[in-house]
């Protein structure tokens, strides 16, 4: 649509582009200096995970390394030793059948009740609810990068962006074979370029901050606790 | 998707025409002298920064002791920095496209009222009431938050040391940690002032804590986020923002409305050019390897999505950028990734603070880069206060020649009167330019062009130097005054080489 | 390390039969005895010094205050002064980095302007590259701090070659003071045109060189030197400044060297 009358927001475009353009306009990319990355010595798949780990845990978060099957039973030792008792997850996650076993194990001494992110944010009383009334947060990871101890979530319908954010304690499940040496490489096997979601965090560990006279302080904003269950 | 219109609801449409003084920071550059005054005699002051830069050039040397891997990766970051400014026009027009394919809708403006009266819209457009902020330099720049709040607008920082900042009624001393100006004791006496109910504590999770419990209440209830852009990848129409905290997610991630505000040099042309950036970024600024979070957004809430934002806007402000641009030596300025390394190297800004400064940038970049935001008339001060050690440069994760740059600027300054019509390079070139000094470099000249001028001033000077004056302004208040030699080496030399002579002989 | 230090890139030619002597303006009116030992070093190493007696200054001071017409006549006046093709030895970090670094930027527009900043050696990078020269120490034991100026130090890598030559005299023991690369505060006329804060640098500097607790400290730059030595008179503290030429002299002579006693 063109319309006689630019908005302002159009007419600075035009006027910005101009100005640009009248200095590079037509600028030879060929006389561009080559751009040399530095090479770091490749790490086996085991120091990579070691790496992973220590650098995780170097951040404040809590890595516990298990079977798949030992899921549901950690999920329990993790929200009981807290005095939690109510878990947020996403429905339809790929971590689905792990909480409906959580549920299945559920005796009267010991109940996790699982709650499913399947609410629209917007709502005030479900912004509420998600502030106030979720102790616990789990979800899945995309992959994972060994050079900085950091964990890929690219939240979906089934698992939201807040889901891993707002709980102050946040379980996330990573798969050791997710897991890649550092973000360079990440990008370029998996070809992000052509496939951006909506969102991708990369999250190193729970939520710091030292703005005050430099000194560490965890849980500032996002979750205070990152617990990353790790496996094969 | 419809194009809406943005038309200013307040006043009429400006006249698009750069101001330098519209930014209220063009005055408070202007008392830089009297600022430094102020702030060199604050023992606290000192003390405070003295302690954060050493703690700061510590942390990245740590980071970043294999010296290989950082030269490599200072090229290899001043290279990719290099060819997206090269590429600059094309590049926007690129993120505009892919952003708005996106669903992420791009808006331009070339002054800061512009960027605002955009910003303004956008949420009156909603009804928006509040707005809660992730950090932004450039909001800084504009003064977003005063011109929301005099629009009734609230507008509440949730970074947490430009929330301590906002409380205490000032501005960011530095531009990645905010509140480094303040030890815990004066944050602690802040917020048993400013925050109803708390009990004062120098404890530093304490004090995290609440500043949490108080902005977790906002972020659950604003109507909009606003945040700036660490990176604007065209490639993939992307933006992506780095952060400790988790706040920058949540004014991303829960209000209905985000808006993003940067600079139009933050464009990066590939996502595989994030990486290095990145990793050299956090390691310069605060000696991390990665920050905490590295969030990267695409788009506005899809559907079947049950969280994001419904609408996602990117401001993109020149603000002088432009002005920058047009001299191939000054657009080495717009590669700054603002990490704040040369601050934390800088002899003058560890003892004059970030506030003397009087500009949103403090520090060495600050001292180029203001220039073209607020035109040089009011920044003239500032290229002078260096003593050019170089710090700075050494340690840029771009290798922007700063020192260099800080020459350029004095010469642009001192430039006489444009009697050929040249084109004009700055707002306010010249206007630094004082009869006296240049008068003194042209006697200057004279004398040290023609040695017999010199050699004949010199001995004049050394055989009269008993009449040197003990107090010569503002040297001799901490320091003895110079004293002449009694013979110059000039002199000393014909002696000693006619004693060689006699002695071969 | 910047972009602008090469030692460790640049090539160095063998020990020449002769070479220039770059006084600097400050040397020349303020402190010639180190022009003189400097000089003296040089021949008791068997070469020649030819000192140019049109030489004034590199240009510095106008260079930096942004007034580069008048700072590019005077550089054009001295690379006439220098047209032998030997080495020229400049006895201060800041002015050699001035000539050999910035002139190739100033005066582009000189055939061959490159060739003559090829020439340009600061004393202690001569010393050590050049002469590759070892130093017989006759002094008694002390204890000595060392300042290398800024531009000395990133410009042309003096902070090494500087400490390279204390390190060989065997009876100094070399003490690193805090802050130790953190510049003095001079600046030219950063000095003058922002002098509050220059004092607050040049504080710090005295404070963390008495601090060392050294008999004196050594220094290759008069701009620095006149700057600390110029405060530490001003607190009535004893300590002093020694320009490099000086004491490498002293110290190789085990006698008093002609800096020694002078009027000042």
């Amino acid at each position: 649509m063109s319309t006689q009358n630019k908005t302002p927001s159009q007419t600075s475009k035009n006027n910005i582009l101009a100005k640009l353009k009248e200095q590079v306009g037509g600028a030879d990319y060929t006389k561009l200096s080559k751009e040399f990355a530095y090479q770091y010595p490749a790490l086996s798949k085991a120091e990579q995970k070691k790496q992973f780990i220590s650098l995780l845990e170097a951040n404040h978060a809590e890595v516990i390394m298990l079977e798949p099957q030992e899921i549901p039973t950690m999920i329990r030792k993790v929200l009981t030793t807290r005095g939690i008792t109510r878990l947020l997850g996403g429905k339809a996650s790929p971590l689905e059948n792990y909480l409906l076993e959580l549920t299945n194990n559920n005796s009267a001494e010991n109940t996790i009740s699982i709650q499913y992110y399947d609410f629209n944010l917007s709502d005030p009383a479900n912004k509420d609810r998600l502030f106030n009334e979720s102790p616990v947060s789990i979800t899945s990871a995309h992959s994972a990068i060994a050079a900085t101890g950091t964990i890929v979530l690219w939240p979906t319908t089934e698992e939201p962006r807040s889901l891993s954010l707002v709980p102050p304690v946040h379980i996330v499940v990573v798969e050791e074979k997710t897991l890649y040496q550092d973000f360079d490489s990440l990008i370029k096997a998996q070809q992000w370029q052509n496939k951006m979601p909506t969102n991708i965090i990369l999250a190193s560990g729970p939520s710091k901050t030292a703005d005050i006279q430099q000194t560490l302080a965890y849980g500032a904003h996002g979750p205070k606790e990152l617990i990353v269950l790790l496996v094969p | 998707m419809t194009v809406q219109q943005h038309v200013p609801k307040q006043n009429s449409p400006k006249e698009n025409k750069y101001d330098p003084n519209e930014s209220k920071y063009a005055k408070s550059a202007s008392e830089f002298r009297a600022n430094v005054s102020r702030d060199l005699s604050n023992d606290e002051l000192k003390s405070n920064f003295r302690g954060a830069m050493d703690y700061l050039m510590d942390k990245r040397k740590v980071a970043l002791s294999n010296e290989d891997e950082l030269e490599t990766l200072r090229e290899q970051c001043k290279l990719i920095k290099q060819r997206c400014l090269l590429k600059l026009p094309t590049l926007l027009e690129q993120l505009e496209q892919n952003l708005e394919a996106n669903g992420i809708r791009v808006h331009w403006a070339e002054t800061i009222t512009q960027a605002n009266e955009i910003i303004t819209t956008l949420i009156q457009d909603k009804n928006g009431k509040t707005v809660v902020k992730g950090k932004s330099m450039v909001s800084e720049e504009t003064s977003l938050n005063d011109y929301l709040e005099d629009r009734d607008i609230e507008c509440l920082e949730s970074d947490m040391g430009e929330y301590i900042v906002q409380l205490a009624h000032e501005h960011p001393s530095h531009i990645i940690m905010p509140a480094i100006h303040q030890n815990k004791k004066q944050v602690a006496d802040l917020f048993a002032d400013k925050i109803e109910g708390f009990k004062h504590t120098t404890d530093v999770d304490a004090l995290i804590g609440e500043g949490r419990r108080v902005l977790r209440e906002k972020f659950c209830h604003a109507d909009v986020g606003i945040t700036g852009v660490n990176f604007a990848v065209a490639e993939t129409g992307t933006l992506c923002l780095v952060e400790n905290e988790g706040n920058g997610r949540m004014c991303t991630t829960v209000p209905d409305l985000h808006i993003a505000i940067t600079g139009i040099e933050k464009v990066v042309e590939f996502l595989d050019d994030v990486p290095p950036l990145l990793s050299l970024l956090t390691r310069s600024a605060t000696g991390q390897i990665i920050s905490t979070y590295f969030n990267m957004i695409s788009s506005p809430r899809k559907n079947g999505e049950k969280d994001g934002p419904k609408e996602v806007h990117l401001v993109l402000l020149d603000n002088g950028r432009s002005q920058a641009f047009a001299d191939e030596e000054m657009r080495q300025t717009l590669q700054c990734i603002r990490c704040g390394a040369c601050m934390n190297h800088c002899p003058v800004y560890t003892r004059i603070g970030g506030h003397a400064y009087g500009t949103v940038y403090p520090g060495p970049i600050g001292k180029i880069v203001s220039p073209h935001m607020l035109g040089l008339e009011a920044t003239n001060s500032l290229p002078t206060a260096s003593s050019l050690c170089g710090a700075c440069g050494e340690v840029c994760p771009v290798k922007i020649p700063i020192p260099k740059l800080l020459l350029r600027l004095r010469s642009e300054s001192n430039k006489p009167a444009n009697t050929d019509g040249h084109k004009q390079i700055m707002k306010g070139e010249g206007s630094g330019r004082k009869k006296v000094e240049a008068s003194i470099w042209f006697v200057w000249q004279l004398m040290h062009k023609h040695a017999f001028i010199y050699n004949s001033s010199m001995w004049f000077a050394t055989r009269l130097r008993k009449l040197m004056p003990a107090k010569i302004g503002v040297w001799t208040s901490v320091r003895s005054a110079p004293k002449l030699a009694p013979k110059t080496l000039h002199e000393r030399v014909k002696a000693h080489q006619a004693q060689t002579k006699k002695q071969q002989s | 390390m910047t972009a602008l230090n090469t030692q460790h890139l640049r090539y160095y030619p063998e020990k020449p039969k002769q070479v220039y002597l770059y006084g600097t303006c400050l040397a020349d009116t303020l402190y010639p005895d180190s022009g003189i030992d400097a000089i003296t070093l040089l021949e008791q190493q068997g070469i020649e010094v030819i000192f140019p007696q049109g030489q004034t200054c590199c240009g510095q001071p106008a260079y930096n205050s942004g007034y580069q017409d008048e700072a590019k006549a005077v550089a054009l006046a001295q690379v006439a002064q220098f047209s032998l093709d030997i080495p020229i030895v400049i006895i201060s970090g800041s002015c050699g980095g001035m000539m050999r670094h910035h002139y190739p930027e100033l005066l582009k527009d000189e055939p061959n302007i490159q060739a003559f900043c090829d020439r340009i050696f600061e004393f202690t990078e001569f010393l050590i590259k050049v002469l590759k020269i070892k130093l017989t120490d006759q002094g008694k034991p002390e204890k000595v701090a060392l300042h290398t100026s800024c531009a000395a130090r990133r410009e042309m890598g003096v902070h090494i070659t500087g400490k390279n030559l204390i390190e060989q005299l065997e009876h100094v023991e070399l003490i690193t003071h805090k802050y130790e690369s953190e510049c003095c505060g001079f600046g030219g006329t950063f000095a003058v045109k922002h002098g509050d804060i220059s004092a607050a640098m040049v504080k710090d500097k005295t404070a963390n060189l008495l601090d060392a607790d050294v008999v004196r400290y050594i220094s290759a730059d008069w701009g620095c030197m006149t700057n600390i030595d110029g405060a530490l008179e001003f607190q009535k503290k004893s300590l002093r400044g020694e320009h490099i030429a000086s004491y490498l002299l002293k110290r190789t002579q085990n006698k008093a060297s002609q800096s020694e006693g002078t009027e000042k």
